[in-house]
């Protein structure tokens, strides 16, 4: 999994917070299939050459949130989703996104049903 | 919560009747990563100096191991790691001698550890010091100050000329050594780039005082910058760091909605920087 995940470090956001986003993303997107067990704290955090405790928070957030599960003495796992949950996933990861988006077309003056429309001309 | 491993309290020190820190209080725990950022110049150098007795505050105390920092014990001093900015003696030792008479000095050095790092960074133990490029005797310089595990490691602009991989690597054996030995690490560096990988902590300094000090994503949820253009924009709510004219830098953001905002923006670190030096 950890070939799927950029870590970046001029990135504005924190970077347990990349490391989050983008595992629901993998999660969300079925590159993660249920059951499938993370890789080591340890091995992530060395991998990406970030602090394990960045590491060891982004997981516990997601374990938290559901998304992974974690057994005493075995490896982190992929948890099994709620169609609800992927479903409120999938629109809240384009939030910022579209926010931006919506950003820019309010600076350039462009008008809601125009920005619609453009996303469905660009839309293949 | 424990006693810090180091702790200044209302630092002030002038060289060359120049206030290089004004009244500078920081704690460093076991477990912290303190990533210290400032422009050359800053005082960045005399801070971690007076951590060793090496430089005398004009006034306030430094204090390591809950001790003056003047007046350490030497089983205290075999407790710190140090690496300064330049490296450093051993002119006409080879690598294994160097190492064999530095060693002397800690009871707690581990032989082994130094046999992997070594190994590791590609440093042959009958190379002659004088034969090394600036970046091996900074490695060596590091294995001499991380090699008996120290409770306290200051470290100057420690990885500037180290390639990019063997800089990984360093900082995940800074990682082993706060997490698994307890021990509190703090490292000045202009590239801000290894600092978001590594502290925990930042601590800024701008004229000599301490701008910000924070868990680093604290900072970075919490710091924003807010364009405007109305000058007389309400910023009340916030700590402002730094203020042009229809812009500025704040703290204590916590995804409120600011009336008369253009845009407010996430940084990285090295934009932070440079926004707080313009």
């Amino acid at each position: 999994m950890l070939e799927f995940i950029n870590v970046n470090p001029n990135n504005g956001d924190p970077i347990y917070k990349q490391l989050q986003e983008q595992t629901v993303r993998l999660i969300v997107g079925g590159q993660l299939a249920v059951g499938e067990e993370l890789p080591s704290v340890r091995k992530i955090a060395e991998h990406f050459a970030v602090n394990p405790m960045t590491v060891s928070r982004a997981i516990s957030q997601l374990v938290d949130q559901g998304w992974l599960e974690r057994r005493r003495g075995q490896p982190t796992r992929v948890a099994p989703q709620t169609t609800m949950q992927t479903n409120e996933q999938q629109d809240s990861l384009l939030f910022n996104a579209a926010d931006q988006l919506i950003q820019q077309a309010t600076q350039l003056g462009v008008s809601q049903t125009a920005l619609l429309q453009l996303i469905k001309k660009r839309w293949k | 919560m424990e006693n810090p491993l180091l702790s200044y309290k209302n630092i002030v020190k002038t060289i060359n009747s120049k206030t290089i820190l004004k009244g500078i209080s920081l704690d460093i725990h076991a477990g912290m990563v303190i990533g210290l950022l400032g422009k050359n110049g800053a005082g960045k150098t005399t801070l971690l100096r007076s951590a060793l007795g090496l430089v005398t505050p004009d006034s306030g105390e430094v204090s390591v191991f809950s001790n003056p920092s003047n007046a350490l014990s030497t089983s205290s001093k075999e407790k710190i790691g140090y690496v300064p900015q330049h490296a450093f003696g051993y002119e006409g030792f080879t690598i294994d001698d160097a190492l064999e008479l530095h060693s002397s000095f800690y009871p707690q050095w581990d032989k082994q550890l130094q046999e992997k790092w070594l190994t590791r960074f590609e440093l042959s133990a009958s190379s002659a010091v004088n034969n090394l490029s600036i970046g091996q005797r900074q490695t060596l310089a590091l294995i001499m100050a991380m090699a008996y595990r120290p409770q306290l490691l200051i470290l100057d602009e420690p990885v500037a000329s180290l390639d990019p991989i063997a800089r990984r690597e360093f900082m995940s054996d800074l990682f082993d050594l706060a997490l698994d030995a307890g021990s509190g690490i703090i490292f000045s560096s202009h590239i801000t780039s290894d600092i978001e990988r590594v502290a925990s902590h930042i601590a800024l300094i701008k004229d000599g005082e301490l701008l910000l000090f924070n868990e680093q994503d604290a900072v970075r949820e919490t710091i924003r910058k807010v364009t405007f253009s109305d000058p007389n924009i309400d910023l009340s709510a916030f700590k402002i760091l730094s203020r042009q004219a229809n812009s500025a830098i704040i703290e204590h953001y916590n995804n409120q909605d600011i009336e008369g905002a253009l845009t407010v923006t996430s940084l990285s670190l090295e934009q932070l920087f440079v926004e707080l030096h313009t």
